[in-house]
């Protein structure tokens, strides 16, 4: 198992170099495109919700990022210090057709084998997103 | 992300490449800001060097048809990539905005609609 952490300042530029660290990881541990796509795309919704919701853009407020690698799945953690998180995530609704935003916790959901949501002791929200590898392997019979 | 603008005829084409999320949205809203300034509303969009989209980057897209649409101008998007083109349709987006193969289907529309 390999596990990264990266710590960025809620800013919205900082999405940029999130997504080159998260490159780097998926170059280093090989992880399959497919996933690598779908991690990217949940990654960068749940950073975006920290930084904007959880952590009201706040710079001084951080948002940690952990990917953990092992050998039958990726999991990343994405975690504010903001408050009431969860039940922003609990309450929400449909976007609208015309919506401009709204549809970041539904991509996650749709790409995730599993993705978790809670708060730690702080109240800070956790966002848990997993994908499975090798899945085509797994299910051939030997 | 890097967007570089040309004229076709009355429609004002946009080669987008790289990566469109929330900070890059902004600036792709503000430099169709400036060709509505100077009474552009026809507007393409070529997609074909978007490498990654996400739902703030969809949100930049939504905004500027709504502004088009109040100009009575007309905004079309072309060569999505697959999973660009899957995100669309997952958010149901695909219904909304008018979306060509290519770019040169595309401008055509724009023809056959001025023409008629």
């Amino acid at each position: 198992m390999v596990k990264y952490t990266f710590i960025y300042p809620s800013k919205v530029e900082v999405s940029d170099r999130m997504l080159d660290d998260l490159d780097r990881v998926i170059a280093q541990q090989g992880i399959e495109p497919t996933i690598a796509e779908h991690l990217r795309l949940a990654v960068s919704e749940a950073f975006t919700n920290a930084v904007m919701h959880g952590n009201n853009q706040d710079p001084s407020r951080l948002v940690k990022v952990g990917v953990q690698v092992e050998e039958t799945v990726v999991t990343a953690d994405i975690t504010d210090q903001g408050s009431g998180g969860l039940a922003r995530i609990r309450r929400r609704k449909p976007p609208e057709p015309l919506a401009e935003n709204g549809r970041g916790v539904d991509l996650i959901e749709h790409y995730a084998d599993r993705a978790l949501f809670r708060e730690d002791d702080d109240g800070a929200l956790v966002v848990s997103i997993s994908f499975e590898r090798n899945k085509e392997e797994q299910g051939k019979i030997t | 992300m890097e967007i570089a603008v040309r004229e076709c005829g009355s429609v004002m084409v946009l080669d987008l490449s790289g990566r469109l999320d929330l900070a890059s949205g902004s600036a792709l809203k503000e430099e169709v800001k400036k060709l509505f300034g100077q009474n552009r509303t026809y507007v393409h969009m070529n997609m074909a060097e978007v490498e990654f989209i996400n739902s703030s980057g969809l949100g930049s897209l939504v905004s500027i048809m709504k502004e088009v649409r109040l100009l009575k101008g007309r905004f079309t998007l072309s060569n999505l990539a697959s999973y660009v083109q899957e995100i669309f349709e997952i958010t149901q987006l695909s219904h909304i905005f008018e979306v060509f193969p290519t770019e040169d289907e595309a401008l055509a529309s724009f023809q056959t609609v001025s023409a008629s």
